[in-house]
């Protein structure tokens, strides 16, 4: 498949909305190293984070960060873990 | 002190196992990837798991995140995105197995009260809990390396630098002003990619529209995104 196929892909590709066979056949592009193509999603990927930000933000609850940083902290050094 | 270093400064020392750092991109970041999760999950617990998930993933995948110079902030988004996506899909693999659901009715809306799900059914395999009471984010990427990838990961070369990211979120309301714009059909269908996980041919039965118009007008959408996006970062001048 041609870049120029692409070019109005890969947005919809990296948000997971092409076909099956869409992905596939665009993996296997990028796989080739196609420069044309990894500046594109490079792109495209700003697109994306910036549809991702259209979700308004919301504050986790307190317990989700201590419970993160517990899980983090079993496998951290001592020397690496929070002053208390 | 770690709460005034760059973001980038940060993840190099998270790639050093320095848990404050992590603390401090948590404190940055959460919010916006909790609310990106919390849109598109069917329940705040789900979002929970997924943000959890996320950061242990940042813990580990941040020397070479760090030693390739990307964005930290571009790949939580992303990567939060493709793992919620990945929930939902498996999701409603399990609900259809059980019987027939209309999953994309809540997010068709587009609505805070259709986002608002029962957690009664809405809950996600992933959000088990292991016999100690803890929950399994870990467990939950090894799980979906059985399942088929939604993308493949987005290769580290073909993330944004920070200084393009800074440029986007320095510019956000107008951005955002920007995205408004769309025409109503269009915006529905991107919706639907963007926080229902749909593929085009789940849109157009979510939307009841032909398939070649609901493609017409999804890359109608991202093409008008992107151009603004251009446009507003200065990559070319428009009128917005």
């Amino acid at each position: 498949m041609g870049c120029q196929h692409l070019e109005e892909l890969y947005e919809l590709w990296l948000l997971g909305a092409v076909s099956e066979q869409g992905s596939m056949d665009l993996r296997e592009h990028l796989a080739r190293g196609c420069p044309h193509c990894l500046a594109r999603v490079r792109d495209a990927t700003e697109t994306v984070y910036l549809l991702g930000l259209a979700a308004k933000p919301a504050r986790p609850h307190p317990r989700v960060k201590a419970e993160l940083l517990r899980q983090i902290s079993r496998h951290a050094p001592s020397s690496a873990l929070p002053r208390k | 002190m770690s709460e005034l270093l760059p973001a980038e400064e940060l993840l190099a020392r998270v790639a050093q196992h320095d848990v404050t750092a992590l603390s401090a991109l948590y404190d940055r970041n959460a919010p916006r990837v909790y609310g990106l999760l919390a849109r598109i999950l069917p329940s705040l617990d789900a979002a929970e798991e997924a943000l959890q998930e996320v950061f242990v993933r940042l813990w580990s995948e941040s020397p070479s995140l760090s030693r390739e110079g990307k964005s930290v902030a571009a790949w939580l988004v992303v990567t939060a995105r493709e793992a919620a996506v990945v929930r939902l899909r498996a999701l409603r693999k399990n609900s259809s197995d059980a019987g027939p659901q209309t999953p994309s009715a809540n997010v068709a809306k587009g609505s805070d009260a259709g986002r608002r799900k029962s957690k009664a059914t809405a809950r996600v395999p992933s959000a088990a809990k292991s016999p100690d009471g803890k929950t399994e984010a870990v467990k939950s990427r090894a799980d979906d390396g059985a399942r088929p990838p939604l993308m493949g990961p987005v290769p580290l070369a073909c993330l944004p630098q920070p200084k393009e990211i800074t440029l986007i979120d320095d510019r956000l309301a107008l951005l955002h002003k920007a995205i408004n714009q769309l025409p109503k059909p269009q915006r529905q269908a991107l919706e639907l990619a963007v926080f229902g996980g749909l593929r085009e041919s789940e849109i157009a039965a979510a939307m009841g529209e032909p398939l070649g118009k609901v493609r017409t007008s999804l890359r109608a959408a991202v093409t008008f995104v992107k151009h603004r996006r251009r446009a507003v970062c200065g990559t070319w001048a428009a009128n917005i």
